[in-house]
């Protein structure tokens, strides 16, 4: 029993390490450019897919496949962002219309994986394998690379935007988008450049969570809900408290799914997620505005 | 535009669209692609009265839709309920539920508003797959297979014999219309107006948003639920694939062409965008790639949908409140 409630804990710690990279890049997508990614679960399925192909060319490091698919995501995030969500920004109801053109984006995306890698799960080799067991229970090297990995490039992050320039600007667009563009800061520049670091984020998302849970073309709605679920329930814009909602969200969603079966996560989830915003309709940490 | 040029462009379309099986009745498909044309074009016209009127971003509308199938079949099943009135009573448990989700949610700003809509969309398939949707009768991942046909006073509606249904769907399509114009016409309209122009002034002057964002929501709840529960008796079957985020995308195709807030636009948006759509259909896989890409290039190319390039071409004729933002 107890070794089950360990084991039961620490999966939710590593999900929910994932969950809380994953929902740190579309907080910030929220807090700096208040545009709403629904193709964010596709490009979480992209970064399983770039990796899928940098290994299809046998290339079998996974350092050299995060160095190599990084640049790419970002890329395609901050085209994506240039052609598609910057012309929108100038008209009045351009909120409503980034969620519909990230929406079709989706759709798009997902059937395009579907018709060129085929409706088949892709597997990624695992990037180390082994286990140490320490008593009754057993951590995979694999869990433990992940949760280092997540965590290590959520502080990545957090050092970029507390400690360089450009991350200095981010926050600065965030705050007061016309008061950074009189001290001179590129606000276009940085709405792309955050679009398409959050892109690399659930991307590099993406490629850790295939070794464990596999590609599919539609698996990326799943993650849009939970780290849509977790950036509300933690205050959207809010970085610190995505970060405690994601690992909330991680734990919560490993006790129901091993007490009452996987099929009541999502359910109770929203149950968790409805009572918080009916009593604190800004999510843990979030502001209104 | 104003509302007697809105009431006279429903009046022409609806006159159009009635006199098409002249022409397309002697085929089954034809008249099975208008039924689904004049269902959506209900969907579409109610989710523009809450997105484009209301200014409520909901992503629920498919829910409520499926709601109402769902519960309109389970009520005439279970209850032996005659169908023409377990539609109503789907439409009442679509109303109600509208209003359980609406409480919480409208209190809500933007983007949470959207959350909690769609995750009453994402919820709905594992609820209706699971254990308690097959307590009530939802028949787990199978579905319902089958419903009973619809009836009134003992005419019976068969999906073989089309044209009937036809017209009974065009009828529920110009009501719900009608009651769309209504609303827009009414002071409830005109408070939305005053909301979206200046939502701090208008709530000085005593307008409450959140009762008329209550109040709008169920009502739009309602008349999806209820088309909803047509659509079940007419198909026959149903099961939880109309969840899929293909047909989401396709309504909200049909909102990008007719144009937000626009209001007949989203009839105009669900005949062309369904028949599009079935004329694509031996396309298989590439369709939905190509609807992906059309909703990209529309929201890009065509800010304001199809009535709004008409307005561009047509002199503008500006008496009284303007309707559009």
């Amino acid at each position: 029993m107890l070794v089950e409630i360990i084991d039961v804990i620490i999966s939710g710690m590593i999900n929910g390490s994932v969950y809380a990279l994953m929902a740190v890049g579309l907080t910030l997508i929220y807090g700096v450019s208040k545009a709403f990614n629904f193709a964010y679960g596709s490009f979480y399925s992209m970064g399983g897919y770039v990796a899928f192909m940098i290994f299809g060319a046998h290339i079998n490091n996974y350092i050299l496949v995060f160095c190599l698919a990084a640049p790419i995501l970002f890329l395609l995030g901050y085209l994506i962002e240039k052609a598609l969500v910057a012309p929108l920004r100038k008209r009045d109801d351009w909120e409503i219309k980034v969620m519909m053109i990230t929406l079709g984006l989706a759709l798009f995306l997902d059937n395009s994986y579907q018709v060129i890698f085929g409706a088949r799960m892709k597997s990624l080799p695992t990037i180390l394998e082994g286990s140490i067991e320490l008593g009754d229970f057993i951590l995979s090297y694999q869990d433990i690379i992940i949760f280092i990995f997540s965590i290590g490039g959520i502080l990545a992050f957090r050092w970029f935007l507390n400690n360089t320039r450009t991350g200095m600007s981010v926050r600065a667009v965030a705050q007061n988008p016309a008061g950074a563009q009189i001290v001179g800061i590129p606000k276009e520049f940085v709405f792309s450049a955050t679009f398409a670091i959050s892109t690399v984020m659930v991307g590099m998302g993406g490629i850790l969570l295939a070794q464990k849970y596999f590609v599919t073309p539609m698996g990326g709605w799943d993650i849009l809900v939970k780290s849509w679920v977790i950036t509300a329930f933690g205050g959207m814009g809010s970085i610190k408290g995505s970060l405690y909602a994601a690992f909330i969200v991680g734990m919560l969603e490993a006790f129901v799914g091993w007490h009452f079966g996987m099929n009541w996560t999502l359910i109770a989830l929203f149950a968790v997620l409805l009572t918080t915003l009916a009593i604190r309709p800004q999510g843990l940490m979030g502001k209104w505005g | 535009m104003d509302h007697k040029r809105i009431a006279i462009v429903l009046a022409v379309i609806w006159g159009v669209v009635a006199i098409l099986p002249v022409f397309f009745g002697s085929t089954n498909l034809y008249m099975h692609i208008l039924i689904m044309c004049l269902i959506w074009s209900v969907v579409a016209s109610c989710w523009d009265l809450i997105m484009g009127f209301a200014g409520i971003f909901s992503f629920g509308q498919v829910a409520f839709f499926v709601i109402g199938a769902y519960s309109s079949a389970i009520i005439s099943a279970k209850f032996g309920v005659p169908p023409i009135f377990a539609v109503f009573a789907a439409g009442v448990v679509a109303g109600g539920l509208g209003v359980l989700v609406g409480l919480p949610c409208l209190k809500l700003k933007g983007a949470y508003i959207a959350l909690v809509t769609f995750a009453v969309h994402m919820i709905l398939e594992p609820v209706l797959k699971g254990d308690i949707g097959r307590a009530i009768g939802t028949g787990g991942s199978r579905g319902i297979l089958t419903i009973e046909p619809m009836n009134i006073f003992g005419y019976t509606f068969l999906s073989s014999e089309p044209i009937p249904y036809f017209y009974l769907m065009l009828l529920v399509a110009i009501i719900c219309s009608a009651i769309i114009l209504i609303v827009i016409k009414s002071h409830w309209g005109t408070a939305f107006l005053a909301l979206k122009d200046s939502e701090d002034f208008a709530t000085c002057l005593g307008v409450s948003a959140f009762k008329y964002k209550l109040r709008v929501f169920a009502l739009t709840s309602f008349l999806t639920g209820l088309v909803g529960g047509f659509y079940a008796h007419y198909v026959g079957m149903l099961s939880t694939r109309m969840l899929g985020i293909d047909l989401f995308v396709t309504l909200m195709v049909i909102l990008v062409i007719g144009g937000v807030g626009k209001f007949p636009g989203a009839i105009i948006g669900a005949f062309i965008t369904i028949a599009l759509n079935e004329l694509l259909s031996p396309l298989g896989p590439y369709r939905p790639i190509i609807l992906g890409a059309l909703v990209v290039v529309l929201v890009l190319l065509l800010p304001d949908g199809i009535i709004g390039l008409i307005q561009k071409i047509l002199p503008k004729k500006n008496n009284g409140l303007p309707i559009e933002s």
